[in-house]
């Protein structure tokens, strides 16, 4: 490879200039032609669905009027929305609450298993990952069984009714984290395998203990990886859909059809066919997740190698 | 296929096979005008339907029919296929010939002039096989624009043993039903509820205040832009005072329908009575079987002592969709498939799919009224159900059910966890519906 390259510098370099634009031009056409498979699936499948929906939210489609160019109309409709307010000041609360609780335990058990090596340290590393290979609607239903009143196993110990409006959140929460903590964790840990051993040797030498060499050497050193995990954790958190959308039938007073931003989109789109409203949700939900992660990326980018 | 492997004798005996079968095929479709007329064979008609056991009637119309071959999808129950539907109706491609719709579907389905009329392919002619009111859910004067197939008239079915073990008598009135609930509370130490009520079943919910006279709309296809609505008019009130007495002083549970918690409570015993459908009894003996022999059923209790006030919960039709191409054809099955005089279909209806006929031929035969129930210990039930689906009062539906649906079920279920009154609930959807039916363009009246 380096030799062709090289072969290929130098020929550029004989050749001269007239020859270096068509060649540097050939080289630009294969570069293209390797990416086109990514480029016509980005297209096809994100970019022009993307352009369809922001069309969409343009317009308003009533029952008896049809349909007609209604601008930003749409958009005014979801900021005054009282239901979009309340589904996005819960996903946010929720994502303050569960970001931290879900890196916290990801990184710990990282920890743990990383400085223990034993049988039982592999055990506990693919007990913990097991969880996200459970398909989320099957590890959802699961737990619905498990929350049930009637047959769940915890209900009869504790007298906690698990859907009841006060308590749901938390519930849900606990199975996103059940769900997503050991793919965190195998983030984390991974990278913790890729530091070099001689650190911890010589931190061991100047008398650290093995919770100073985790909090004080270990930790600081995957700070980027931990970042990307948050900003996964928030990403989904922000997009919380699936879970709450299981557990719905479940209890639906508690967990309402404008529970979180996504189900609220879903809903409209597909239980009262207001496509338009419907892909106005989508559209600001998807600038609240940018912005959020920019403001995440820029106050860490310190840390972070992204 | 591949002969060339087959030895001599192997493909000799190949082709008196294949010649066999042709000369078989020949021979079936051969006494028949259909093929003279139509070279090409069979009109496919696809069908969207959830009933159960439906393949057997699928393999029976098509085993009777040269000229049309049924193909059938099960795409999911109630708003799941609704859901598909929908989307398949926008997207101008996709959605079946012939769907299975609820009753409360149709007017959503005529606005949006999605529906066939039927009218024209000589479905009035059923008209005379059917009882006022559900003949008027399908149709609009002549325009026919779906051929009913049950129905879904209201019944208490109740534990017969527990209600000698606790002591309690039949409720005859909502009042008594109250009383014999308090009495039910004591005796069983608050262990077991009257019943569950569903707050998540927008169609139950209706179904009862249907009999309590709440007309929540007045709308009329032929005026399609012209709407009244009073969803929290008094017939709901009532009904949703009284069920919001029995939840919060602990004589019914509140748990949704379809739940794990709620199959389990029909079949524990935690529910002595369950307030049915005219479906119900097929439904029930499926989710509660350990209870089979222990049920009975009695008419549905009354707001006035002596009245025979009823109301539907479910019941479903056939229609044909735009996208039919041969809608004559679609016509056709839709009217025959549960057609009054297709006794062989009916049976199966009856006996497996446990499915209560609107056609009033069969309703009044033998086979339906005089049918005992082994899971009702060999009670004729269905001697409560006809009646009360005589007396059942027209109805209109609004032609967004979904959304009317959502609203009762938003406001019930949050007024359930104590989040509002349950009359204010109503006034909220109230408000709510109002403002969606402007917005959606309607003149309100």
């Amino acid at each position: 490879m380096t030799q062709v390259e090289t072969r290929s510098a130098a020929a550029t370099a004989v050749a001269g200039p007239p020859t270096k634009k068509r060649r540097h031009l050939r080289e630009a056409m294969t570069g293209w032609l390797f990416v086109l498979p990514f480029v016509v699936l980005l297209v096809a499948f994100l970019l022009l669905p993307m352009a369809y929906a922001f069309k969409l939210s343009l317009y308003r489609s009533t029952l008896i009027e049809g349909e007609h160019f209604a601008f930003l109309e749409n958009y005014t409709q979801a900021f005054k929305d009282p239901l979009v307010r309340e589904g996005v000041v819960r996903v946010i609360v929720f994502g303050l609450v569960q970001t931290p609780v879900m890196i916290g335990i990801a990184l710990l058990a990282a920890l743990l298993i990383d400085h223990a090596t034993s049988r039982f340290s592999r055990f506990f590393r693919l007990a913990a990952f097991v969880p996200y290979a459970v398909p989320v609607v099957i590890g959802t239903l699961m737990w619905g069984f498990l929350y049930s009143e009637n047959v769940g196993p915890f209900n009869s110990l504790l007298h906690i009714d698990f859907l009841s409006s006060d308590v749901v959140l938390a519930s849900l929460g606990n199975v996103v984290t059940w769900q997503w903590a050991g793919y965190n964790m195998i983030v984390l840990y991974a990278a913790l395998q890729g530091l070099p051993r001689e650190v911890y040797e010589s931190a061991r030498i100047d008398g650290a203990g093995p919770a100073q060499i985790a909090w004080r050497i270990k930790t600081p050193m995957i700070s980027s990886a931990i970042v990307l995990a948050t900003l996964f954790t928030i990403l989904g958190t922000l997009q919380f859909f699936t879970e709450p959308l299981i557990l719905q039938p479940l209890n639906p007073g508690s967990i309402t059809q404008h529970y979180t931003p996504n189900v609220y989109a879903f809903n409209q789109a597909f239980s009262f066919q207001q496509y338009n409203y419907s892909a106005a949700i989508s559209f600001l939900l998807g600038a609240v997740v940018f912005v959020g992660s920019y403001i995440f990326l820029f106050a860490t980018r310190k840390r972070s190698a992204l | 296929m591949n002969v060339r492997n087959f030895s001599v004798r192997r493909s000799v005996v190949a082709t008196v096979a294949a010649v066999t079968a042709l000369a078989l095929a020949a021979c079936s479709g051969g006494g028949s005008d259909a093929d003279a007329d139509k070279p090409s064979g069979p009109v496919t008609v696809k069908v969207w339907a959830w009933y159960p056991s439906f393949q057997k009637i699928v393999d029976l119309y098509n085993s009777t029919h040269t000229d049309i071959k049924i193909e059938w999808t099960n795409a999911g129950a109630g708003q799941d296929e609704y859901t598909k539907l929908q989307t398949a109706l926008k997207a101008g491609k996709g959605a079946p010939d012939v769907v299975m719709l609820e009753f409360q579907e149709l007017p959503t389905y005529q606005l949006t002039k999605h529906l066939v009329d039927m009218g024209k392919y000589g479905a009035n002619d059923l008209k005379g096989q059917y009882v006022d009111w559900a003949w008027k859910q399908v149709s609009t004067g002549d325009k026919v624009y779906a051929i009913p197939v049950d129905a879904g008239p209201m019944a208490m079915l109740y534990r017969e043993d527990l209600f000698k073990q606790y002591g309690l008598t039949i409720p005859k009135t909502w009042d008594e039903y109250k009383a014999q609930a308090e009495k039910l509370k004591t005796a069983s130490a608050g262990k077991a509820f009257m019943t569950d009520f569903g707050g998540n079943d927008g169609g139950f919910m209706t179904g009862l205040m249907w009999q309590a006279g709440s007309k929540p709309y007045s709308y009329d296809t032929a005026n399609p832009s012209n709407i009244g609505i009073s969803v929290n008019d008094a017939g709901a009130k009532q009904v949703m005072t009284y069920w919001e007495g029995m939840v919060n002083s602990g004589l019914a549970d509140t748990k949704a329908y379809g739940t794990t918690d709620f199959y389990n409570g029909l079949g524990s015993g935690k529910y002595v009575t369950y307030l049915a459908a005219g479906w119900g009894p097929g439904y029930l003996a499926s989710v509660a079987k350990t209870t089979a022999g222990k049920w009975r059923a009695a008419p549905l209790p009354q707001w006035t002592a002596g009245g025979n006030a009823q109301g539907d919960w479910g019941g479903s039709s056939f229609a044909v969709t735009d996208q039919a191409k041969n809608p004559e054809a679609a016509t056709k099955v839709a009217m025959e498939i549960y057609g009054a005089k297709n006794t062989d279909a009916w049976k199966i209806g009856i006996d497996e799919a446990y499915l209560f006929p609107t056609a009033t031929p069969v309703l009044e035969s033998d086979a339906f009224l005089k049918k005992k129930y082994d899971f009702f210990g060999g009670q004729t039930v269905n001697d409560v159900f006809v009646p009360a689906y005589k007396a059942i009062l027209p109805f209109s539906w609004s032609p967004f059910n979904s959304y009317n649906f959502n609203q009762l079920t938003t406001g019930i279920n949050g007024a359930i966890e104590k989040k509002t009154s349950w009359t204010a609930a109503l006034d909220t959807a109230q408000a709510n519906v109002t403002q969606y039916a402007t917005q959606q363009g309607f003149k309100v009246q």
